[in-house]
């Protein structure tokens, strides 16, 4: 049976995603989770929002993007 | 002066503005944009002239700052974690549970078209304690993965991963509260 995580492992586990590959048993521990949770998949679409963010950021500020109003 | 060397100069406020945000330290800023247009200047053929100017600087500047990390990383108070508060305890019950569930953000793209929402995140990225603000931006801005990064620095991954983390839960924090909360007042 697989361990029950809590909100505060998951949301470290989703934060370290955007720096490393995790491990399968990581991943399979996050699906879980996420299926019986309501805050953490909420806080996987803000931690995504807040890549795209940096990334047109970083576009924007290196002069590829004028298009901004 | 000829055209090329102030149309150079002519960036350097942005550059520095840049650099600043990058290295969180002024003199270390002013090293990475000098050495930035000198060696655009010395070499102006490296200048191809497909891309913008100013997206060519940024790719020398990204290098000088790098340097500049390096050269400082064994000053004792650059990566020192500087965090007094645990970040996770203000998000966390005790028991692992989020105090209040996150909120909605809705549509990224509708704030990805607005200025505001960029100078929202620059002043989030620049209030990060120092240590973890340049920690996030090798990340994010000049696009290191986490290995290049602690080779860089000579710190140990342990380290680098607790930084990020509360860098992005900061960041987190103060987007939600500077933009999307005050949005909906």
């Amino acid at each position: 049976m697989w361990p029950r995580r809590t909100c505060r492992e998951v949301t470290r586990l989703v934060l370290q995603n955007e720096d490393r590959h995790l491990a399968w048993h990581e991943r399979v521990a996050v699906r879980l989770h996420m299926r019986i949770c309501d805050a953490c998949p909420r806080f996987r679409t803000q931690v995504r929002f807040m890549r795209e963010a940096m990334g047109n950021w970083r576009r924007y500020s290196e002069g590829e993007d004028d298009s901004l109003k | 002066m000829t055209d090329f060397a102030r149309q150079v100069e002519s960036l350097r406020p942005q550059l520095l503005r840049f650099a600043r945000t990058q290295l969180r330290n002024e003199a270390w800023a002013e090293d990475a944009v000098s050495d930035t247009l000198l060696a655009a200047l010395e070499k102006p053929q490296g200048f191809a002239g497909q891309s913008q100017l100013k997206t060519w600087l940024v790719g020398i500047l990204k290098h000088k700052v790098v340097d500049q990390l390096r050269r400082h990383s064994r000053e004792a108070t650059v990566l020192v974690d500087d965090d007094g508060e645990d970040i996770d305890d203000l998000l966390f019950k005790p028991d692992g549970h989020f105090r209040h569930i996150p909120q909605d953000w809705g549509d990224p793209v509708a704030a990805f078209g607005q200025r505001q929402f960029f100078e929202v995140l620059e002043a989030c990225v620049e209030h990060l304690p120092p240590a973890q603000g340049r920690v996030f931006m090798m990340r994010e801005w000049l696009e290191l993965d986490t290995d290049e990064i602690c080779k860089e620095l000579s710190i140990s991954s342990t380290n680098l991963w607790v930084m990020l983390h509360r860098a992005r839960l900061r960041l987190r924090e103060c987007l939600q509260m500077n933009w999307f909360a005050a949005k909906a007042a």
